[in-house]
């Protein structure tokens, strides 16, 4: 017995351990594997293997009974998640349902929490934006005075961009702007008339607003890295929340996850819901984590030197305040108290919109996965405005078609087949920095337990008075822009939505210089626990407003390249 | 006359030769339709109803392209319980005019009686039933674009358009 005992852990003792396979989760993998670590890979869903698992892929539009519609069924159920401008007939297999794992929102204080169990996580699913951050962003909390000093500046990650901007693939145009650089682009795709347009029109009236075209996770031309991949050249079906049959955009199912497989040293576990990470109290270290196997609810160990944690924002979160020892009573690595608190997200919540009466001779051809981007302008190189921070914006143009739809008979079945131009639409969505804050937090729930009879989490998140000022700015400076322009009708719009429906939920677990301050290091190691890496959402110390994910895989791979280093100079 | 027994009598009179179609025999034991919403005679009616405002020409009408079926199947599973009373109530009121004003079922009105019928809905003050052909006429207008055969033969819907051109020009 002995023996067998000694023998089942060591079959369940790896060199690392990666929870989540998401974005973050997929490129902690992919760089564990490829420098040679035994790595187990659990992830909470089911396996989504690339292609084969892509239900709805190659469906037709009239193949949709509901035609992408939901039943009340499923709207009324899940209430939150049909909140997600994605949660359709076609994706809704890739979405968390409400019931499925609950949570707790704070009276008063409603929070969409978004959420992708399965293999590749969100990646399926995700908008695929792909900005850097500039150093005016990394510098933001010590010039403006919240949170803490972020622990690595824009020169720090640089180089991890290229690296994973150049294995992703990125389109892009070097636009040369400080505000937001230029990264390793694949050809970009086009604006159109209208998108030029404007873009020479605000370059006439301001000198320091820009429109440029999308940086986005697309393959526009494949390099041998691409086809190494097994990945092609992005198509526009621009259905990319069916998953993408030829790989054209990146995700972990298409990309990291694969590759990290090829190597012979993954081995993927899904099914596996993290309880907690084992911290040793004997070995004053941790050495594993314990699981509940989603099927069986059997409560499981596996161990591994190395722990990266990349459950997805708030879930990490949870996971380490639910990994209790007599060394850490109050959740892994919070000596300081402040694990769950100062979380952050990007503020949606307003829109301008408006017609252009120009380029009536003019239209566009086929389809476009990108939009057009107003990179932030406001506060970027010193305070200017009553609120903190800034806002980037989506600015798309699009030449609407509409039939005659009047009357009953041939007359109507004539007139819809014959589709008439209407004026350009314009139309514009912000992306507002929000600032962590203490009162903004998650915590434990302890009395209620979710399906894996782990503690369910209490999210207490909201607006405050500088998103609201921000909101009115966007709405001024946009509508601004757009008469400029020679835009009409031009309207304003606050969707009200929820906090979380960005899905951009970050922090709780920031990264910082100090210990007393912060839980993480420079290097994404817990301060108090350095086997133990956090490379998701949950340790950014701001959040800036750029579409986040590019900087997860960044960080991720830069924490592997430590970790691994630490690791063969016997510092781990 | 109630239609299934004019429907009877003119099966009685033919010899009892005549096959009675499916939803007409439904409609005599009141069995729901194959969507489950409206009883066999009331969907009969809608696909009567989808059929005038997108009829069949030289290219198939809504009814033919199943348009009747999606509109039930939407209200059904998409609509709330008073929508699919007003669908219910609508298809009722379709038939209860086509009685008052032509003595003859809204199935044996001439096309042209069918279509002033419902532009009489549409042009008339009854908020309720202007609501319900309302949705039924875009319900139908969604079902017969988003149809097979529209996309496939009239509109010619590029799955996989691989390209973009940000700026053409509009063909005449």
């Amino acid at each position: 017995m002995a023996n067998f005992n000694i023998d089942s852990k060591k079959a369940r003792t790896y060199d690392a351990i990666v929870i989540g396979s998401g974005i973050s989760g997929g490129w902690s993998a992919k760089e564990l594997t490829e420098k040679g670590l035994k790595t187990l890979v659990l992830e909470r869903g089911r396996d989504v293997q690339h292609i084969t698992d892509y239900p709805t892929t190659n469906m037709m539009p009239w193949e949709f009974e509901h035609r992408e519609r939901l039943p009340r069924e499923i709207t009324e159920a899940n209430p939150i998640v049909s909140r997600c401008y994605n949660f359709k007939e076609s994706s809704q297999h890739f979405f968390v349902k409400d019931n499925e794992h609950p949570y707790v929102q704070d009276a008063g204080r409603p929070f969409d929490w978004i959420r992708g169990y399965q293999v590749g996580g969100k990646s399926l699913l995700w908008a695929r934006q792909t900005q850097r951050w500039s150093k005016y962003d990394f510098e933001g909390p010590a010039r403006d005075k919240f949170a803490v000093e972020w622990p690595i500046g824009y020169d720090d990650i640089a180089p991890w961009y290229s690296y994973v901007e150049k294995f992703a693939g990125i389109t892009g145009n070097k636009d040369g702007i400080d505000a937001l650089p230029d990264g390793e682009f694949l050809p970009p795709h086009d604006l159109n008339c209208v998108e030029k347009y404007f873009k020479e029109q605000v370059a006439k009236q301001y000198k320091d607003r820009h429109i440029i075209i999308g940086r986005a996770a697309h393959i526009t031309e494949p390099k041998q890295i691409h086809l190494d991949q097994g990945r092609a050249k992005c198509q526009h079906r621009v259905m990319c929340e069916r998953g993408c049959p030829f790989g054209g955009y990146f995700s972990s199912n298409a990309s990291t996850m694969p590759w990290a497989m090829k190597t012979g040293n993954m081995t993927l576990r899904p099914h596996s819901v993290v309880h907690s990470v084992i911290y040793d109290d004997k070995k004053q270290k941790v050495t594993g984590v314990r699981v509940v196997d989603a099927n069986t609810k059997e409560m499981m160990e596996f161990y591994a030197n190395i722990i990266f944690v990349n459950a997805a924002a708030l879930n990490t979160n949870l996971i380490l305040m639910n990994s209790i020892s007599s060394r850490f009573p109050n959740g892994l690595g919070n000596d300081n108290g402040i694990l769950g608190k100062y979380i952050a997200f990007h503020n949606y919540r307003a829109t301008v919109s408006g017609e252009y009466e120009g380029f009536l001779d003019s239209t566009t051809d086929g389809k476009r996965p990108n939009s057009g981007y107003i990179p932030r302008f406001r506060n970027v190189h010193q305070q200017e405005t009553d609120f903190l921070r800034g806002y980037a914006a989506g600015f798309g143009a699009d030449r609407r078609t509409y039939n005659d739809r009047s009357g009953f008979g041939e007359s109507l079945k004539e007139n819809l087949a014959q589709s008439k131009y209407g004026n350009w639409s314009v139309g514009s969505h912000m992306m507002g920095e929000t600032i962590p804050k203490e009162s903004n937090y998650v915590a434990l729930e302890k009395d209620l337990k979710d399906p894996f009879g782990i503690p369910q989490l209490k999210i207490s998140v909201a607006y405050d008075d500088n998103d609201e000022k921000m909101i009115k700015d966007y709405m001024t400076q946009v509508s601004e822009m757009f008469e400029k322009a020679g835009f009409k009708n031009i309207r304003t719009h606050d969707n009200g939505r929820n906090p979380g429906n960005d899905i951009h939920e970050m922090g709780g677990v920031r990264m910082g210089k100090d210990p007393k301050t912060s839980l993480l290091n420079k290097w994404n190691q817990l301060h108090a626990a350095k086997n133990v890496f956090v490379t998701d959402g949950a340790c950014m110390t701001s959040t800036a407003t750029q579409n986040p994910s590019l900087t997860y895989m960044a960080l991720s791979a830069r924490a592997v390249d430590h970790a691994v280093k630490e690791m063969k100079a016997m510092n781990l | 006359m109630e239609r299934r027994v004019a429907l009877k009598n003119m099966a009685a009179a033919m010899g009892a030769m005549v096959v009675m179609p499916a939803w007409a025999s439904g409609w005599n034991t009141k069995a729901v339709s194959a969507v489950g919403l409206l009883d066999a005679g009331k969907a009969e009616t809608l696909a009567l109803v989808v059929e005038t405002i997108i009829p069949k020409t030289d290219t198939p009408g809504a009814r033919e392209l199943g348009v009747g079926g999606f509109v039930e199947k939407m209200v059904k599973d998409c609509y709330d319980a008073k929508a699919q009373a007003g669908l219910s109530a609508g298809l009722d009121a379709v038939e209860a005019i086509s009685k008052k004003n032509f003595n003859k079922s809204y199935a044996d009105l001439t096309k042209q009686q069918q279509l002033s019928l419902l532009e009489g809905i549409d042009k008339g003050s009854d908020a309720d039933l202007k609501g319900f052909l309302g949705l039924v006429k875009n319900l139908t207008i969604q079902g017969y674009t988003s149809s097979e055969y529209v996309m496939t033969n009239i509109t010619h819907y590029e799955m996989i358009p691989a390209r973009y051109h940000g700026c053409v020009p509009v063909k005449k």
